[in-house]
């Protein structure tokens, strides 16, 4: 088999959640360009019936479930929802998560429900999908979870305590999931840098990405291949392992962009 | 989607093709549509037999290719390989640095010739191949590029009996970082594969080492080379192209675990 061969993920099915918009909109079609059947779920039902047709006109099939991930019991249907409409479930990307209300608040000033909300949405929420399709993948032999950390997850930020916390809950949540279950499924994470996914104003708050080592943001179709590695037969022995795409930000990051001094040994030397 | 990983129409210099993980990843360039020239890094007939062989099964896949034996830690035979390869290849878009020196030793009996040998070789050959694609790169306004060095576990963590080698294994790790700044605005990408425990390496030891250490690991067994060597198609290509700096771990969970 050629290596490229091993991208293909045709006759598998794919869950994605958050899967209404932005980045898991972008992962959804990237793995259905692979082959795979979808699973989309998120709490908007109007933007996941688009991702829906978007994956329909790549000729692979979508389902599509309202789910709430920070409730166990919604989250136990759509699991349910999919396993009538398929039989199995292959692929399992835990990408939901975002902004909370009262997320950005000094410590001091953060209410318990802030913190709450924001952990049940970025950490628990991939912890009750994979808790619910785990038994489904070990079933046939082999999974692989997907699960989207941030920047965040490593580096810490002004008044940004609950979504940092959140992201780095996951990354060792992550190699729990890869330590518990290999060798049948491989558990690892994305990180993606600055992606605006479109959205004109993100670009001008990022500045255009101008202090990223590369001198640019993240676009869409630079994450779609990324996820269907993850999810394909080229990384069998990835597991517990996060790759950050970023344009080289996590690299540094302990000075500021384009600083590069010329220090010359001492005479003789 | 897999035209999107295709290889086509790029030429890949891979240093170490006549290790395990270094004649995987030639072979997996050359079947995603590289040429890819080979080069092995000591003279010995064994090793020049086993980069001989990866260069025929790179035209068997109907790619262009070489193979050349050079000590990876000597400048003259470093430019003399590039020159080469820019010749028979027209250039250079892909490099891979996977050859490695083996070594393990009680550190008290480590002399300091070896510590140097051993730095240098696994170090500094990276380095006079990054710089070799750097100088030339920078000068063409090529568009750019990809350079991946392989490095392992031990480069992250250490091993008894592996301080000079664990030490060159993490400088590599760091050096994948710095370059990548220092190019990031060049469109030259440096990236690392951080490859676990792999069938064929020197560092496994004898049997009895071996089966101690499947024990140990998440997966229970160690990675085949090929299973090394699929990323490595990634991080040549062109969709990857936001991705600097960093090191893909494909290690079976080892570093996951306490």
């Amino acid at each position: 088999m050629s290596v490229l061969d091993k991208l293909n993920l045709t006759g598998k099915v794919a869950v994605v959640t958050g899967a209404g918009r932005g980045l898991g909109r972008a992962m959804a079609l990237a793995l259905a360009d692979a082959g795979a059947d979808l699973v989309l779920t998120a709490r908007t039902q109007t933007q996941l019936e688009e991702t829906a047709d978007l994956v329909g006109a790549k000729g692979r099939t979508a389902l599509w479930v309202s789910c709430d991930v920070t409730d166990s019991g919604s989250v136990g249907a759509m699991i349910d929802a999919t396993m009538s409409e398929y039989g199995r479930i292959d692929i399992l990307v835990n990408n939901a998560g975002g902004v909370t209300p009262g997320m950005a608040s000094a410590l001091t000033e953060m209410e318990d429900e802030s913190w709450r909300v924001g952990i049940a949405t970025n950490l628990t929420g991939a912890m009750y999908c994979s808790r619910a399709a785990i038994p489904h993948m070990l079933e046939e032999g082999a999974g692989k979870i997907i699960n989207v950390t941030s920047g965040f997850g490593y580096r810490a930020a002004t008044n940004n305590f609950i979504y940092t916390s959140a992201k780095a809950g996951l990354i060792n949540f992550t190699r729990a999931l890869a330590i518990n279950y290999a060798p049948e499924i491989q558990s690892n994470l994305i990180a993606p840098g600055l992606f605006p996914h479109g959205d004109p104003e993100r670009v001008e708050r990022w500045r255009h990405g101008k202090f990223t080592p590369m001198g640019r943001l993240g676009q869409d179709e630079e994450l779609g291949p990324l996820v269907v590695v993850l999810a394909s037969g080229l990384t069998s022995y990835m597991n517990g392992q996060v790759i950050i795409l970023d344009g080289g930000g996590l690299a540094g990051g302990h000075g500021p962009t384009g600083f590069a001094p010329v220090v010359p040994l001492p005479e003789g030397a | 989607m897999r035209d999107q990983f295709s290889l086509d129409g790029k030429r890949a210099l891979v240093i170490g093709g006549s290790s395990p993980i270094g004649r995987a990843i030639a072979v997996a360039l050359a079947e995603a549509g590289s040429d890819v020239a080979v080069a092995t890094t000591t003279s010995s007939k064994e090793e020049e037999t086993l980069a001989n062989s990866c260069a025929n099964e790179i035209w068997a896949l109907d790619r262009k290719g070489f193979a050349q034996a050079i000590d990876a830690a000597d400048e003259v035979d470093v430019s003399a390989l590039f020159e080469r390869a820019a010749g028979e290849l027209g250039g250079i878009d892909t490099l891979v640095n996977a050859h490695e020196l083996p070594f393990a030793k009680p550190a008290p009996e480590i002399t300091f010739a070896e510590w140097r040998r051993v730095i240098d070789a696994n170090l500094g050959g990276p380095f006079l191949a990054a710089r070799a694609v750097g100088q030339r790169m920078l000068a063409d306004d090529h568009p750019g590029g990809s350079i991946i060095n392989v490095s392992s576990v031990l480069g992250e963590r250490g091993l008894a009996n592996g301080s000079a080698y664990c030490s060159a294994q993490a400088g590599v790790l760091n050096l994948t970082r710095a370059l990548a700044l220092e190019w990031a605005r060049s469109g030259i990408r440096v990236n690392a594969i951080g490859a676990g425990w792999t069938e064929g390496m020197a560092m496994v030891g004898d049997d009895e080492a071996r089966s101690k250490l499947e024990r140990f690991l998440p997966h229970k067994r160690l990675a085949r080379p090929e299973e090394i060597a699929g990323i490595a198609v990634y991080l040549a290509a062109d969709v990857s192209v936001y991705l600097t700096g960093q090191v893909v771990w494909v290690e079976g969970g080892a570093l996951s675990h306490v």
